[in-house]
């Protein structure tokens, strides 16, 4: 009987599904998504590539609900509960401004009220101490309140709780005795780090997503189950691992970042099958451009987010995004040419989609230059209007004096150049040279700017995934379970003492174990990863330093001057340096295959034809191949344009192209490999 | 796009203009991330910009907006003393006198010439406010008479010459402040941001060649330049008037005057502060640069604001500040608190031009910075001396169509964040056991004005204090009708109970272990008449405990 492992990206418009048996072949889909009950969708893509989902042998999906029901405001009815006499600390958010020009500033809308936000007495101090014992009877009113008005969460953050967290442990038995049906969330859970407005935010924003993603999993889950599925279901976490439904309903705020994450776990397992460690992974889609950095094999990770103004501390892949993308406009300023950030997104859409579209955009300088051509998107399926996009070019070229050709030729230009700029900002800005890294690109336009966007940086060499469009979804497949784990943990590094280093991690490890024991994961696939944030005393930011267990406090400190120096340019290993928490990543690996037998390719002519392609101003008839039928071992030279479903690949003259034993297409600057 | 493309093509000029912020952008995330001092890196109170070889601005990011445009003119002034040739390869000029850079001492102006095959191309510049310079006083004192009483003053000064460390002064700077080590981090995170902002525009060069990047920039000006000459030409010609008074200059009891005449003439501006007060004893002096950054920020918010700022913006401002008035001081005027002047006149801009430009005005805020200082002994930590300084948020003015923001930093402060209580027990022996929103404190009216804040400090040692609170003479003022905010408040608690609450300004005021200091900022003004006022924004207001 056939195995299969499943794994669907449900997205805003489409659910992508990719399927791997057990001969390690893959299988895509994409199928509408079903927003009423998504399960829908994705039954009907399972049924489409696998026929009966009991032969499924493990099921991870991403899911954009949680992060829909905050972005929306359809969340729960949220109260949040904080210390007596500091409760506005959350309502003032810390009263800076985003925007400094602008007298009619508004601050980001709290999910909570001021009149949600309640107050119990009770004080830990600085060092975890009790100032003042919480006052049991200050719940009375607040439970009368929540019966009354039917609340569905709570949120409690009290202060210093990360260093003492009795009080809000004893407020959620208070709590749950009195309000069985009610979701409380704990910050010190949550978010076990100091700064009281930012772990307010993410508690809140934990317990406001919670009943959501909750019913959504309950759902998807027993509708799974009713055709067959009985499998635990997997969900993509925002830090890159996958956890089961009952964790993620533990902790429904590590949920939130679930799709954009599978593109950069995929990166990883590009960079294990590949041999490249260093990755720059971007995918440019209609709206956006998503960037994120592979270093060593292991994703680039922050601890901190902000999502529509507000904070949140969880440890998450770190991803960058600028607003460029296929549908970015371009429009005239006093005499400039300026492209985005504004998007045509698909509705109106660019000009050549002729769905009311007028102003141009990337996507129609793309088909204006040739880059796509008339039947390239969706195989076919959908025509696009080349004529059009003609006059809306010439129209707004000849505003500025510039041919059809060399407006569009500018579009593109400016918007590599933007992107470009973006992808500086995370490698040379922090003290990294791209030129060590390969580009690696997918979404459905990241393979047409690609190979202009490594050379903006003199990056030489570029990978195209299999099926690039659907690469998230295949990146989910490669994850493992991955369960984040920190302690705050002030103290100066040479008055540390090792052992009580090392004890603490056993702490961390010990949780991390029992939470991999929950989810089945045996004993000897478990890892576990160290880390340490340290920071020159009296600064705020830290850098997180990659740690073994072996490592002295002298060898540590040697890698953070390193790590310092790399990043600023300077170091100043004469000043004390200070560690502010310990970072445990507990890892229960699946078994991957290596993917050596999942590459077979059609067989047939892959030169379907030739088309004018226009590249630094000049025209070349440039082959047209399709991609499922390009076999390994052979290479090709450039020009050439790649096409498959769900992208198209644009190489300009000077490169080399090989397709490897995985189907990963590689793009390599100079006339031969 | 190549070199070798002609001069002028818009194409290039837009990329070119991109890569211009994106290399400001960057300078200032280097600067912030590795800055040693809280009032970098959670204040914010610090500025960077890429500037051209003329010091004409080519990109910079946000920032605190009162050091708007001013790194261009301490290039510009430097050069003029010294010429252009004083900027070598390799050097990192430092500067802070008041009378050059117009602040006050605490902000260090760090300028590195930029060098391309030993051509001078442009300037990578920052400023950041260092926590201690040597003062009377830690932190600024508030009552200093004379500039030599508020810390180390340096004309331009060459800390690396030509890539050589001048160790002798960076010992000197170091011994010289109560908190050496993080001064000279905060040099080394300014010289960070430099050296990103250098790194980043030699690339720039080398890909485009200087001939396409300069002419690129002229672009880019005249185009900033043409946007703002439009703007101003809708505004109807006239000459509009504001006239306020600071409470008081720190050190006499009689209020400062501030008076402004904005004249609109077809495609210009002139803003005229003659008839403002002549330079006073106590420290609300600045020099005339930061006066001039000062009008720029209040001339931003009127006009394109959204728009980034580069050496194409501002030309079509012209300012008259009369030499020896606290808009352009002289030695030896004391700069310590310049800001609030500044504060105050950015707000008369606003209400002058707010019947020319009612789509863009709103009532007053509340005003200031609201600063207080805390410092002496942690005796959990052998005893090390330590400087607590915040500025502390308060409620914006209404406008049409909208209530004012409760608990907002004020307009010269920018993106200033609050300390966290946590942060701050961790850092500071005494606790914050009150935080909130000031009820009642903004101005009524149809939209009503935002709240103040209000902190309550409870001192476990004996611990020094310094207050500069602001505006309870010229309150913040209604429009349209609407009613002023609240002024500021602070109350003194000693161990015994008694109270003090007379004191809005003092410098260093020792106070008993087991003290309570609590302080209250002002609301913003409201807009319109409060009769008018909608019952769903009544209901609101009374569910949400904004008012009683």
């Amino acid at each position: 009987m056939a195995k299969y492992k499943v794994s669907a990206d449900i997205g805003g418009t489409f659910t992508d599904i990719v399927v791997e048996d057990n001969t390690g072949a893959v299988r895509i889909g994409k199928v509408p998504t079903t927003k009423e009950n998504p399960a829908l969708g994705v039954l009907q893509g399972i049924g489409e590539l696998v026929g009966d989902p009991s032969e499924i042998d493990f099921f991870v999906h991403g899911t954009t609900v949680g992060l829909n029901a905050f972005l929306e405001r359809r969340g729960a009815k949220t109260m949040l509960i904080m210390t007596g006499g500091v409760s506005d600390t959350y309502t003032i958010a810390r009263g800076h401004r985003e925007e400094l020009y602008k007298l009619h500033y508004r601050k980001p809308e709290q999910l909570v009220p001021r009149s949600n936000v309640h107050e119990v007495q009770e004080r830990m101090a600085w060092d975890g101490s009790v100032i003042h014992e919480l006052s049991e009877a200050d719940f009375k009113p607040i439970i009368e309140k929540a019966k009354a008005e039917s609340f569905e969460a709570i949120a409690v953050c009290f202060l210093h709780a990360y260093a003492n967290p009795a009080h809000e442990l004893r407020a959620r038995e208070i709590l749950k005795k009195a309000l069985p049906d009610i979701s409380v969330s704990l910050s010190h859970q949550v978010a076990p780090e100091w700064r009281e407005v930012e772990r307010a935010s993410s508690t809140v924003m934990d317990a406001y997503v919670a009943p959501v993603v909750e019913l959504y999993l309950h759902t998807l889950k027993a509708e799974l189950g009713k055709s067959g599925m009985d499998k635990t279901v997997h969900v993509m976490g925002s830090s890159g691992g996958v956890m089961t439904d009952r964790l993620a309903t533990e902790r429904p705020i590590a949920t939130l970042m679930s799709g954009p994450v599978g593109g950069s776990i995929g990166g990883c397992e590009l960079a294990r099958r590949t041999g490249l460690k260093n990755l720059l992974c971007v995918d440019m889609g209609g709206t956006s451009f998503d960037l994120s950095l592979v270093v060593d094999g292991q994703p680039e990770m922050t601890s901190e987010t902000v999502l529509e103004g507000l904070p949140l501390l969880m440890s998450i892949v770190s991803i960058d995004t600028v607003g460029a993308g296929g549908g970015s406009i371009a429009w005239m300023e006093a005499g400039g040419l300026r492209v985005g950030p504004q998007s045509a997104g698909s509705y109106p859409g660019p000009v050549c989609y002729s769905r009311g579209g007028t102003q141009p955009t990337v996507t129609d300088a793309n088909l204006f230059l040739g880059r796509l051509g008339n039947d390239s998107l969706l195989d076919g399926k959908m025509k696009l209007d080349s004529t059009a996009t003609g006059n809306a070019l010439t129209v707004l070229g000849a505003e500025i004096g510039l041919s059809d050709r060399e407006i569009a030729e500018g579009i593109l230009a400016i918007s590599n150049a933007k992107m470009a700029d973006a992808m500086r900002t995370i490698t040379v800005g922090q003290g990294i040279d791209p030129r060590d890294f390969t580009l690696v690109a997918f979404g459905g336009a990241g393979p047409m700017h690609a190979v202009e966007l490594a050379r903006e940086l003199d990056m030489t060499q570029v990978l195209i995934p299999r099926f690039p469009g659907t690469f998230s979804a295949w990146g989910m497949l490669q994850s493992d379970i991955r369960h984040d784990l920190m302690a705050s943990h002030i103290g100066i590094m040479s008055a540390l003492d090792e052992s009580l280093l090392d004890a603490e991690f056993a702490v961390l490890e010990e949780q991390g174990r029992d939470k991999l024991r929950e989810e089945n994961v045996p004993e000897e696939a478990m890892t576990f990863a160290r880390s340490v944030d340290l920071r020159y005393q009296g600064q705020e930011y830290s850098i997180n330093v990659p740690i073994k267990q072996s490592d002295s406090i002298a060898s540590i400190l040697e890698l953070f001057h390193s790590l310092y120096e790399r990043r600023y340019g300077h170091s100043q290993p004469e000043t004390e340096t200070e560690i502010i928490s310990v970072r445990l990543a507990a890892i229960g690996g699946f078994e991957h295959g290596d993917g050596g037998a999942a590459f077979a390719p059609a067989h047939g002519d892959p030169k379907v034809g030739t088309r004018d392609v226009i590249f630094d101003g000049a025209n070349h008839a440039t082959p047209i191949v399709k991609r499922d039928q390009l076999a390994p071992s052979k290479t090709m030279a450039s020009p050439v344009i790649v096409e498959e479903e769900s992208a198209t690949t644009v190489v300009p003259p000077g490169y080399t192209i090989a397709i490897d034993t995985f189907g990963n297409m590689l793009i390599t600057a100079g006339e031969s490999a | 796009m190549t070199s070798s493309k002609a001069h002028n093509n818009p194409v290039t000029t837009e990329i070119i203009r991109n890569a211009f912020n994106a290399i400001a952008e960057d300078m200032n995330a280097s600067l912030i991330r590795s800055a040693f001092t809280p009032i970098i890196y959670e204040g914010k109170d610090c500025a960077v910009g890429l500037l051209d070889e003329n010091g004409d601005v080519l990109g910079q990011s946000l920032g605190l907006p009162l050091f708007l445009g001013n790194l261009s003119l301490c290039v510009q002034i430097v050069a003029e003393m010294k010429g252009w040739d004083y900027y070598e390869e390799g050097d990192v000029v430092l500067l802070n006198d008041s009378y050059i850079a117009g602040t006050h001492l605490n902000d260090i102006t760090v300028i590195m010439p930029i060098f391309s095959n030993g051509q001078r191309i442009g300037f990578a510049t920052s400023r950041a406010h260092w926590l201690d310079v040597g003062a009377k006083d830690a932190g600024s004192p508030t009552d200093a008479s004379e500039i030599y009483q508020e810390g180390m003053r340096w004309p331009p000064t060459k800390v690396y010459r030509r890539g050589e460390a001048q160790e002798d002064i960076l010992n000197f700077m170091r011994a010289n402040s109560r908190f050496g080590d993080a001064l000279i981090g905060d040099l080394h995170a300014q010289i960070a941001a430099g050296r990103t902002g250098e790194k980043r525009m030699q690339g720039l060069i080398e890909r485009f060649g200087y001939a396409t990047v300069t002419a690129a920039r002229d672009d880019i000006f005249a185009q900033s330049s043409a946007l703002e000459r439009k703007a101003i030409s809708a505004i109807p010609d006239g000459e509009y008037t504001a006239e306020g008074a600071l409470d008081n200059d720190g050190i006499s009891d009689e209020s400062v005057s501030v008076k402004l005449t904005v004249r609109i003439a077809g495609e210009r501006m002139e803003m005229d502060l003659t008839g403002s007060a002549s330079q006073t004893d106590g420290g609300v002096n600045c020099g005339y640069t930061q006066t001039v950054s000062a009008l720029r920020v209040a001339f931003k918010l009127l006009v394109n604001p959204e728009r980034p700022v580069d050496g194409g913006t501002f030309l079509a401002l012209d300012v008259v500040a009369p030499e020896g008035s606290i808009f352009h001081a002289q030695e030896p005027a004391a700069c310590s608190w310049y800001f609030s002047s500044l504060g105050l006149l950015i707000d008369m801009v606003v209400r002058a031009l707010s019947s020319a430009m009612p789509e863009r005005a709103a009532a007053a805020h509340y005003g200031d910075s609201m600063v207080t200082i805390f410092s002496g002994k942690d005796t959990r930590n052998d005893d090390a001396f330590f400087v607590a300084v915040e500025a502390n948020c308060g409620g914006w003015g209404a406008w049409d169509g909208d209530d004012g923001q409760d608990c907002l930093i004020n307009n010269v402060n920018g993106s200033f964040r609050d300390y966290p209580i946590e942060v701050f027990e961790h850092r500071y022996p005494m606790r914050i056991a009150k935080y909130g929103i000031r009820q009642d404190s903004g101005g009524e009216g149809e939209y009503r004005g935002g709240n103040g804040s209000y902190r309550e400090y409870h001192l476990d040692g004996d611990t020094n204090l310094s207050l500069w609170f602001e505006r309870s003479v010229t309150r913040p003022w209604g429009l349209s009708g609407g009613e002023a905010g609240l002024g500021p408040k602070v109350e003194i608690i000693a161990p015994d109970g008694s109270v003090r609450d007379d004191l809005l300004k003092t410098s260093a005021m020792a106070l008993k272990a087991g003290s309570i200091v609590r302080v209250a900022t002002g609301g913003g003004g409201g807009f319109g008449d409060r009769a008018q006022r909608s019952e769903e924004r009544l209901e609101s207001d009374r569910a949400n405990n904004f008012v009683t």
